[in-house]
């Protein structure tokens, strides 16, 4: 079951409308934006996949730190690329929207932050996420006397097993309790 | 041996990963058709693995009941289930249809792209300030106006006035007549095919409007404080909190790079905590307490002041006189919060939360200050001085909503052109300046204050916020986009918005709410203008209205409540005054 790039069925419509959180006009604003990005000969394909190159071309995505992984976390394919169908896509805009629940966006939250996706978020993966958020060049990364630092007061605050990671539990339980987590992790087209 | 052990661990996953998805199945079985909806689509799957549950439940579904359904329940299981499918297509149809009615969609992605969660919640409160008032507007307009303008449509203007066009400034003079202030309308029991009495038709729709109000106000309050209010332990949790709010609708390449820049130096901070030293923290103290006693000073001075103005004579032009007050007020309201802000700058605050909140307290002590002011001279001098002292309330209130509206015009050219334009030649050192989301807020909830403060003297007051409100939209985009900077520093959005409800529900609508009651309660109606001429207070229509009631079969109920409802509250009246008589004699 897939959708051609010209209409999407009134009954696939009302599915996705009960699968996702998003409502009609955000799916078929999405199904617009998709098949924009879609090149003439791939527009007659059913179930199409984008590279993870043109997504990126979205200005939504094109000034994320993150949008690598984004891409990454939300792709069904076989060859983990990072291309994306029509229906993964819904799933990025759906966990990224205003009515997804805090479990839904603190998971795939945790997902974005595995940078090796090994299920856990340790030294390495924090490191990563540290350097994402505060700069690519040498100039505005933090020195590794302050990383060194600055991890160790991430584990203390959240590692509760301390075993020198933060799985997905003590990953959600540290951000329930920041109330500007939901109201920041959110994409709109 | 090697691929052996693989294959087997994968076969293991693979019969985990059955049984896994078995328990899933069998737990989302057992729920109602609308719950499991709602369960599936909160499952953190991809839609095609939640359409493989889905079919499995169904396949499911169809084996276990069958039988059961098809032989003897079957049309009305059938019916059952096309009725819950149209509803829930219904409340999805709903849901859609509310999206394309929101105004100003494209705007608000614009700024929230550019400047962030922060600065884009002032355009969501403005947004639902203004939902407010066209609501308000039509509740007055409806049950109060309509009915007046079919039956008299021509105002009783005296012979000699005109429209001239200060009235537009003044609110006097042409409008004093009209159905603009509470003047204009009259006390009969309206004839036609329908008897409608304007006297309770105006004390019940205010009174039920304000209710109304009250509810709305609590409820966002409380869903707010819901989602975001959370037992946060201050001192941990700072580093994760940092990580954990980037904004994700950021899509302008240079905030991006500026919030990198800010978080590093925050991080950094954290990274290296710093204990401040006895001397240091009496310092601070000092510092605190000195601004704190200097702006207290300035908001009482500032009371003081309204005061003095209005109860001097000067020998000024009648009309000059009138516009004098509202004009000092809204001076004091635009120059005093810059100052409080200045002051910022020289108290070294520890927390961004701290210096927001004090910056909140002051203008909120300055703005109730003038307010109580104004509010204590309309009721004790005012009302017994003129003769339609209610329109003149509303004239007065008028006023300061225009000036009002004049000023904050005025203010986004003082606070954010004027600073960009310092900003960027006379002093490069101050930079460019960043949108000031707490002054911004506040002036609104001043300005929605005015109107729920006026709803009894000028019913069409709600016409002239919304008409303000809309046009301030565009003057602070349009300011916002030339003249600001996106925040640097990620501001506690969601927190802040939960504040802004809450300080608009307590000081400023139990304010007000206090004064449109008090004036219902205590103070006597003008004799010769208005639907309640001639009464002894506003309430006591209320008392006539139940005495016709007793008079009607089947009502006697509401003639009970009523009557015991009194009878407590003059019970409570007699008692307190014995206690305060005990207590003045034990002193």
């Amino acid at each position: 079951m897939g959708t051609t790039a010209s209409q999407l069925g009134k009954d696939l419509l009302s599915e996705y409308q009960e699968l996702t959180f998003l409502t009609k006009q955000e799916i078929l604003l999405a199904h617009k934006r998709f098949t924009e990005l879609l090149t003439k000969d791939e527009k007659d394909l059913p179930n199409t996949r984008v590279p993870a190159e043109r997504i990126l071309t979205l200005p939504e995505l094109k000034s994320n730190p993150f949008r690598k992984r984004i891409c990454h976390v939300f792709s069904t394919s076989e060859q983990k690329d990072g291309s994306l169908t029509f229906e993964d896509f819904l799933d990025l805009l759906s966990a990224f929207s205003d009515s997804a629940t805090l479990e839904i966006k603190s998971h795939y939250a945790f997902r974005i932050f595995d940078f090796d996706d090994d299920g856990t978020l340790d030294c390495g993966d924090l490191e990563k996420l540290v350097n994402c958020l505060t700069g690519e060049t040498d100039e505005t990364r933090l020195t590794t006397e302050e990383m060194r630092q600055l991890i160790n007061n991430i584990l203390e605050e959240s590692d509760i097993d301390k075993d020198g990671t933060v799985n997905l539990s003590e990953f959600q339980h540290v951000i329930s309790r920041s109330p500007d987590f939901v109201s920041s992790f959110k994409i709109v087209l | 041996m090697v691929v052996c052990v693989k294959i087997t661990v994968r076969a293991y996953l693979v019969i985990l990963c059955v049984t896994e998805e078995q328990n899933l199945v069998k737990e989302l079985v057992a729920l109602s058709t609308q719950d499991r909806i709602w369960a599936i689509r909160d499952l953190p799957m991809s839609v095609d693995e939640k359409k493989h549950i889905r079919w499995v439940l169904t396949d499911k579904q169809l084996k276990v009941m069958s039988f059961v359904v098809s032989v003897i329940l079957g049309t009305k299981l059938k019916v059952q289930c096309l009725f819950s499918q149209s509803f829930r297509r219904c409340g999805y149809n709903l849901r859609s249809a509310r999206q394309t009615l929101e105004l100003w969609q494209g705007i608000m992605k614009e700024i929230g792209g550019t400047f962030g969660t922060s600065v884009l919640s002032y355009f969501v409160f403005l947004k639902w300030l203004l939902m407010f008032n066209i609501f308000s507007f039509l509740v007055n307009f409806g049950f109060i106006t309509i009915p007046l303008l079919v039956f008299d449509p021509s105002p009783n203007i005296p012979p000699n006035v005109s429209f001239r066009g200060l009235e537009i400034l003044t609110g006097a003079g042409y409008f004093q007549y009209t159905i603009m202030y509470y003047g204009g309308y009259s006390n009969e029991t309206l004839g036609g095919p329908v008897k409608y009495n304007m006297q309770l038709a105006y004390f019940f729709t205010i009174a039920i409007y304000m209710v109304l109000c009250g509810i709305a106000l609590i409820f966002s309050m409380a869903s707010s404080f819901k989602k975001n209010y959370v037992l946060a332990d201050p001192s941990s949790n700072k580093a994760w909190q940092l990580l954990s709010s980037w904004d994700f609708s950021i899509t302008n390449e240079r905030a991006v790079r500026q919030r990198k820049n800010n978080l590093r130096e925050s991080l950094s901070e954290k990274a290296q905590r710093r204990q401040l030293t006895l001397s240091e923290k009496l310092k601070h103290f000092g510092v605190y307490l000195g601004f704190w006693l200097l702006s207290t000073g300035l908001a009482v001075g500032c009371g003081a002041s309204i005061y003095y103005l209005y109860a001097a004579n000067w020998s000024l032009l009648q009309e000059a006189k009138t516009l004098l007050v509202p004009f000092v007020v809204s001076l004091m309201n635009l120059v005093v919060p810059l100052f409080y802000s200045l002051f910022n700058k020289f108290e070294h605050y520890s927390s961004q939360r701290r210096q927001i909140y004090a910056l909140v307290v002051r203008n909120v002590l300055l703005k109730m200050s003038i307010l109580a002011v104004l509010c204590y001279y309309w009721m004790n001098v005012v009302a017994k001085k003129f003769s339609c002292w209610e329109s003149m309330v509303g004239q007065a209130l008028y006023r300061l909503v225009i000036f009002d509206f004049l000023f904050l015009m005025l203010g986004s050219f003082f606070g954010e052109f004027l600073s960009n334009v310092i900003g960027t030649r006379l002093l490069p050192r101050l930079g460019v300046p960043e949108f000031d989301v707490a002054r911004n807020v506040l002036e609104l909830i001043y300005a929605q204050t005015l109107a729920w403060i006026g709803i009894y003297f000028s019913p069409l007051l709600p016409a002239i916020q919304i008409f303000k409100l809309f046009i301030l939209f565009y003057i602070k985009k349009v300011s916002l986009m030339k003249n600001c900077q996106p925040p640097r520093r990620s501001g506690r959005a969601a927190q802040m918005q939960t504040i802004f409800i809450a300080l608009l529900f307590f000081p400023y609508f139990v304010g007000s709410l206090s004064m449109v009651a008090y004036t219902a309660w205590r103070l006597t109606p003008s004799e010769q203008c208005g639907p309640f001429r001639g009464l002894n207070n506003t309430f006591s229509v209320v008392g006539v209205w139940i005495d016709d009631l007793g008079g009607i079969p089947g009502s006697q109920w509401v003639v009970w409540i009523y009557q015991n409802v009194i009878r407590t509250i003059h019970g409570i009246k007699n008692n307190s005054e014995d206690y305060l008589f005990i207590l003045y004699l034990k002193l």
